[in-house]
C-alpha cells in the first residue's frame, strides 16, 4: 500500500512538471482530474476515522469537489471562451519545464531539512511543490484562464499539506473551508466570462487601464 | 446563541435586500440591517469576554473595530443612497450591492469576533467574496479590471494565509493542541517548534497583506479602492484595513510569547518601512484622487504596523491611530464623492476652486487634510508623534529618521494635490454644483469633529478598552 501511494504522489509531482509545458487548455481539465483522483485516493488511503462523518466528507471534499466539480466546471469556462489554447508565456515551455523540475528538487531539499518526524515527508513535498509551481503558471501565463488554474493548483498543494500533518480541525470548520474555495471558484468563473464578453479576449495584457 | 441569530438574521437580510428590486426598499432593508448590527455590536460590548457558539469571543480588540464597522456603515448607508440617486442607478446594481454589503458586514463581524484560526480564516474568504460583489458595481470594464485582479489575487492571498494556519497547526499539533483557539495557542506556544511559527507568520503576513494594504499585496487594493464607489472606498480604507490588522494581530498576539518574538517584530518593520518607501514613489506621481487616498491608507497602514513593532507604547497608540484613521479616511471618501459629482472627474488636475464652488465641503476636505497627514490639534498629530516616540524609545530609533524623510515626501505629495482642488483653476471649464450635498458635509463635518475631541479629550472609555486590548501582548 505505502509503495503505491508513493508511487502516485509521484505522479503527482510529474502532473506538476507537465502543466508548466501546457499550452491547449483542454489538457489543463485532464491535469485537474488526474491529481483530484490522485488527492482522493491518498485521501481515502490516510483517513484516520472510518465513520460514516468523515468518509462522507473526504468524498464530497475529493472526490466531488476536486476530481468531479472543478475540471467539468472549467471545461465549461473553457468552452465558453471558445478558446483552444493559451494567450502564451512569458517564459518558454521547454525552460519551464526545467524550472518546475528545479522547483520540486528545491521543496524536496527544503522539506528534507525540515527533520520534523511527525510530518509525511513525501505529502509535503508534493505540496509545497504545488503551491512554487501554481504560483509560476500563474505568474508566467498571460491568459486569465491559467490565472484561474494556477489557483486550482495552489489549492490542490494547501490539501496536501493538511493531509501531511496528518491532525485536521473540526469537520465544522472544514466544510466551511470547503464552501468558501467553492464559492471562490464560481464567483472567479463568472468574472472570468464577464471579461470575455467585455474584452473579447483572455489576454492579461488587455487589463492594463488602471494605472497611477 | 445570540451570534448564530446574528449569522442567520443577516443572510435573511441579505437575500430580501437581493430579492427586493424597488431601489428605495432595498436601501430600507439595509439601514434596518445597519440598526441591527449596532445593537448587534451593543449586546456583544454588553457580554465582552463570554465564548459564543464555540467559534466567538468579543473581547477588546474585537469590540473596539466591531464599533468602528457599525459607525462607518451608517455614515456609508446615507452617502450610497445619494451615490445610486445622483447616478440613476440601476435597481439591480443597487439590490446586488445591498446583498453584498450586509454579507460583508456579516463577514467583518465574523473575523473580528472569532476566536479560532480557522474560522478567522473563513470569515476573511468571505469579505473578498462580498467585496467582489460591491467593487463591480458600476459594471464598467475599469470596475471589471479592478473586481477581478482583486478577487484573484486576494483569493491567491487568502489561500497562503490558509497555509499560514495549517502550518501553526502541525506545530499545535506536535504539543497536543488539538484545535486552533487562541488561548489555546497562546498558551502553549513557547513549545511548538519555531520553524512553523515562523512559517505560519510568514505566509500570514503574505496573505493577510492584501486586506491591509501593505508590502507585498497591496497593489489590487489600491486599484479596487479606485474603481470602486466612494462609499465602498471608504470601507476597504477603514473596516477591511482593520479586519486586515485584526487578523495579523490575533497570529502576532498568540505566537508573541514564543522565541520568535523579536524575529515577528523584524518582519513587521521590514514590511512596514518597504510599503512607505512603495508610497512615497507613487504618491508623488499620482494625479487620480482616489489612488492618492488609496496610498495614504497604505502610509497609515505601515506606520501603524511600524508602531507595533516597536511594542511598548506602540502597541497602544498602534489602535488608536487605527481608529481615527478609519473616521478621516471614510470622511475624506465620502467626501470626494461630492467632488466627483461637481467636476466628474477624478484627476487633480482638473479640479480646482473648491472653496468658492462647495465651501461646506471644503471645510470637510480641510479638515480631513489636517487630520491625515497629522497636523495639530487633529488626534493624528497626537498619535503620529507617539509613533516617532515608540521608534524612538525603541531599538531602531535610526528608523525614525527614515520614516521621517518618507514622510516628508508623503506629505508634500498630499498638499501639493488638496491645496489645488481647494484653491487651484480648476482644469475643466463646466462643473456641475448640483453635486454638492450639504447634508452629507454635515455628517462629515460631526465624524472630524469627533476625531478633533478624541485628540484633545481623550475619553476614559476608549483609552481603557486599547489598554485591554493590548493587555496580553509582552511589553
Amino acid at each position: 500500500m505505502e509503495y503505491l501511494i508513493n508511487l502516485i504522489v509521484v505522479a503527482y509531482i510529474v502532473s506538476l512538471i507537465y502543466l508548466a509545458k501546457v499550452e491547449l487548455l483542454k489538457t489543463y481539465v485532464k491535469i485537474l482530474l488526474v491529481q483530484g483522483l490522485i488527492i482522493f485516493f491518498v485521501a481515502l488511503a490516510e483517513l484516520k476515522e472510518v465513520d460514516i462523518l468523515h468518509l462522507m466528507f473526504v468524498l464530497v471534499e475529493t472526490l466531488v469537489f476536486k476530481a468531479i466539480f472543478v475540471p467539468l466546471f472549467m471545461q465549461r469556462v473553457i468552452k465558453r471562451s471558445k478558446q483552444t489554447k493559451n494567450s502564451g508565456m512569458y517564459i518558454k515551455p521547454y525552460i519551464s519545464v526545467i524550472l518546475a523540475t528545479v522547483m520540486v528538487a528545491i521543496s524536496f531539499a527544503l522539506v528534507e531539512s525540515i527533520h520534523d518526524e511527525h510530518l509525511e515527508i513525501k505529502y509535503f513535498t508534493a505540496a509545497i511543490s504545488s503551491i512554487m509551481i501554481g504560483l509560476y503558471v500563474g505568474i508566467n501565463h498571460r491568459d486569465i484562464i491559467t490565472h484561474l488554474i494556477s489557483y486550482m493548483i495552489i489549492e490542490n498543494g494547501i490539501f496536501l499539506i493538511a493531509l501531511a500533518l496528518g491532525g485536521e480541525m473540526p469537520i465544522l470548520v472544514n466544510s466551511a473551508i470547503l464552501l468558501d474555495i467553492f464559492s471562490t471558484i464560481l464567483i472567479m468563473g463568472m468574472f472570468f466570462n464577464k471579461i470575455k464578453n467585455y474584452f473579447n479576449s483572455t489576454d492579461e495584457t488587455e487589463l492594463t487601464k488602471l494605472k497611477d | 446563541m445570540i451570534i448564530s441569530v446574528f449569522l442567520i438574521s443577516s443572510i435573511v437580510f441579505a437575500l430580501l435586500a437581493y430579492i427586493i428590486k424597488r431601489p428605495i426598499l432595498s436601501h430600507f432593508v439595509t439601514f434596518l440591517y445597519s440598526v441591527f448590527l449596532c445593537i448587534f455590536v451593543g449586546y456583544e460590548y454588553l457580554h465582552i469576554n463570554q465564548t459564543q457558539a464555540t467559534y466567538f469571543k468579543p473581547d477588546a480588540i474585537g469590540i473596539i473595530f466591531l464599533i468602528v464597522q457599525a459607525i462607518v456603515d451608517l455614515i456609508s448607508i446615507i452617502h450610497y443612497y445619494n451615490y445610486t440617486k445622483s447616478r440613476g442607478d440601476h435597481p439591480k446594481s443597487i439590490s446586488v450591492h445591498n446583498m453584498g454589503r450586509i454579507i460583508f458586514n456579516m463577514s467583518i463581524a465574523g473575523v473580528l469576533l472569532a476566536n479560532h484560526f480557522g474560522v478567522l480564516w473563513v470569515f476573511m474568504e468571505i469579505t473578498t467574496l462580498a467585496l467582489s460583489l460591491l467593487i463591480y458595481h458600476d459594471r464598467t470594464t475599469t470596475a471589471l479590471e479592478g473586481t477581478w485582479k482583486y478577487v484573484f489575487i486576494c483569493s491567491i492571498g487568502i489561500a497562503i494565509a490558509f497555509a499560514g494556519v495549517l502550518f501553526l497547526s502541525i506545530g499545535a499539533n506536535e504539543v497536543g493542541i488539538k484545535d486552533l483557539f487562541y488561548d489555546q495557542v497562546k498558551e502553549k506556544v513557547t513549545l511548538i517548534n519555531p520553524l512553523w511559527l515562523k512559517a505560519c507568520f510568514i505566509f500570514i503576513l503574505t496573505g493577510f497583506s492584501v486586506k491591509m494594504g501593505l508590502v507585498p499585496l497591496f497593489n489590487v487594493d489600491i486599484d479596487a479602492k479606485d474603481v470602486s464607489p466612494s462609499p465602498v472606498g471608504a470601507k476597504l480604507s477603514s473596516v477591511v484595513m482593520n479586519s486586515g490588522f485584526v487578523a495579523i494581530f490575533r497570529f502576532y498576539d498568540a505566537l508573541s510569547g514564543s522565541s520568535i518574538f523579536t524575529w515577528m517584530n523584524h518582519v513587521l518593520l521590514i514590511v512596514g518601512t518597504m510599503s512607505l518607501l512603495f508610497v512615497v514613489a507613487y504618491s508623488l506621481k499620482v494625479n487620480n484622487v482616489k489612488r492618492l487616498l488609496a496610498y495614504s491608507s497604505m502610509e497609515h497602514a505601515a506606520l501603524v504596523i511600524i508602531a507595533f513593532a516597536c511594542g511598548g507604547l506602540g502597541y497602544f497608540i498602534a489602535i488608536l491611530h487605527l481608529i481615527i484613521h478609519s473616521l478621516v479616511k471614510s470622511t475624506l471618501f465620502f467626501q470626494f464623492a461630492q467632488m466627483h459629482r461637481i467636476f466628474k472627474d477624478k484627476n487633480y488636475l482638473n479640479m480646482g476652486a473648491y472653496l468658492k464652488i462647495n465651501p461646506l465641503g471644503a471645510l470637510v476636505l480641510f479638515l480631513s487634510y489636517i487630520s491625515i497627514i497629522g497636523f495639530p490639534p487633529s488626534c493624528m498629530f497626537i498619535t503620529e508623534i507617539l509613533i516617532f516616540r515608540s521608534i524612538i524609545d525603541s531599538q531602531y530609533a535610526w528608523l525614525a529618521i527614515v520614516i521621517g524623510f518618507f514622510m516628508l515626501f508623503i506629505i508634500y505629495g498630499m498638499s501639493v494635490r488638496i491645496f489645488h482642488i481647494l484653491m487651484g483653476k480648476p482644469g475643466v471649464k463646466e462643473f456641475d454644483e448640483k453635486g454638492k450635498n450639504n447634508l452629507e458635509s454635515l455628517i462629515q463635518l460631526v465624524v472630524i469633529s469627533a476625531v478633533f475631541y478624541l485628540g484633545i479629550v481623550k475619553p476614559d472609555v476608549v483609552v481603557n478598552y486599547i489598554a485591554m486590548a493590548v493587555s496580553t501582548l509582552p511589553h
